[in-house]
């Protein structure tokens, strides 16, 4: 479990492969729509999620313990990748799954910022990052978000927050400090990764992500209309467009759209296009994003076999397998119809 | 005396005999399958780990390498 050393990658690759079959099909999807969420949580316990409906299901019931189970039974598979990884593999992965340390650090500042107590933000955190129990534990103790911050500067988050913790305290919102760890972690997504052969599909996988990041969040500024700049929100690293080319889309979004088709993206999301320029909601489109994502990581894994690709395929599916059913669940709670929520759904 | 020393080298033996160099080969062909091995167990093992029932073939599969040097010890009989 460290950074040096040699990398097994064939190790780990076997494992990834098996967990991944196990992931829900579309079968058990259709199943799943047309349950209710007890019968959600009793088809999870008889499946891969046993021990966490087991442990889980004395202290909540329904949504909330399928909600609880997930998020647990993510950090434990997420984990699991992290140990069996040695060397370059290990730093590889970890890249990626700082990604839960930026929510979870994001969910103790919102947490103390609403004054929720300790046990209901410990219950919300996802621990499957690089943070260890300990740091995760002092996060939860701290008293105030300044106490956070300051617990937080050994980490890569450190530097960032410090920064914003000033606009913080002018303004009051937590915008400055939620950018500011969003930014951390995608700066580190790509800084200092060694390009060879095998890790160049890795790298084209992370600038996807950011690339479909940046387009997201522009066109979500489109579409409110509000008045802020989009570079304050510009994450770096994107092959797709520069700064102060995305603040000049995000006034237009018929400009926005057909830059993107015109992309190297636009032959995987072009469906979705259509669908964006007659449509008015940005939810289908922001599916499409996923799909295509998924997609992509999906025909990743069969080039290399033995690097980190497949394992990065592994990591999307689960998480949208996550997602998927959670929105079942809650669809099915708030009383939604199966249409209604197989649209939710993000499916190959 | 250069003659003389000419005629040396030339009726001197090679630098490896014969059952030297099989043995080199052989040696060579074992740590070449210990090396694929290396990456076929480490493989085996993370499957196994997943599924019990793989255990067959992850031994089968770990040891199918071995071929390379039981054709190395060929070579080495036929010297």
């Amino acid at each position: 479990m460290s950074s040096a050393g040699g990398s097994n990658p064939e190790y780990v690759t076997a494992r990834v492969r098996a967990r991944k079959s196990v992931l829900y099909g579309d079968e058990e999807y259709r199943k799943l729509i047309r349950m209710g969420p007890a019968e959600i949580s009793r088809f999870m316990e008889e499946s891969d999620y046993e021990t966490e409906i087991n442990a889980l299901g004395a202290r909540h019931s329904g949504v909330d313990l399928i909600e609880y189970a997930l998020n647990r039974n993510l950090a434990k598979q997420f984990d699991d990748l992290l140990r069996w990884a040695d060397g370059r593999l290990y730093d590889l992965i970890a890249r990626y799954l700082r990604k839960f340390d930026a929510w979870n650090v994001k969910t103790v500042i919102r947490g103390i910022y609403s004054e929720a107590d300790r046990e209901a933000i410990s219950d919300d955190l996802i621990r499957a990052g690089e943070f260890d129990e300990e740091l995760l534990d002092q996060l939860l103790d701290a008293p105030s978000i300044e106490d956070v911050v300051d617990r937080l500067s050994g980490t890569i988050f450190g530097p960032g927050l410090e920064d914003a913790y000033d606009d913080y305290e002018e303004t009051g919102v937590l915008v400055p400090l939620e950018n500011a760890i969003d930014r951390t972690y995608y700066e580190h997504l790509l800084e200092d990764l060694v390009v060879d052969e095998a890790t160049q599909q890795y790298r084209e996988f992370l600038e996807a992500e950011i690339d479909f990041r940046n387009a997201r969040n522009a066109l979500r500024l489109a579409q409110s209309g509000a008045d802020i700049d989009p570079a304050e929100y510009y994450i770096d690293g994107g092959s797709l467009f520069s700064a102060s080319e995305l603040a000049t889309l995000a006034q237009n979004r018929d400009e926005l759209v057909t830059a993107i088709r015109e992309s190297k993206y636009g032959d995987d999301l072009s469906a979705a296009l259509d669908e964006l320029e007659t449509a008015e909601s940005l939810i289908n489109f922001e599916r499409a994003l996923d799909i295509a994502l998924l997609e992509y990581t999906d025909a990743l894994g069969h080039v290399f076999p033995l690097s980190i690709t497949p394992i990065a395929s592994y990591i999307l599916a689960k998480e949208r397998e996550v997602d998927n059913i959670r929105a079942i669940a809650r669809g099915r709670e708030a009383g939604l119809s199966e249409e209604q929520i197989e649209q939710e759904l993000v499916i190959l | 005396m250069f003659e003389a020393l000419l005629q040396q080298t030339q009726s001197a033996a090679p630098a490896i005999e014969p059952p030297a160099a099989a043995a080199l080969a052989l040696g060579l062909a074992a740590f070449g399958a210990g090396y694929a091995e290396r990456g076929i167990g480490a493989a085996a093992m993370g499957a196994i780990a997943e599924d019990d029932s793989l255990f067959v073939n992850g031994l089968i599969l770990t040891v199918l390498p071995e071929t390379l040097v039981i054709l190395a010890l060929v070579g080495f009989f036929l010297i």
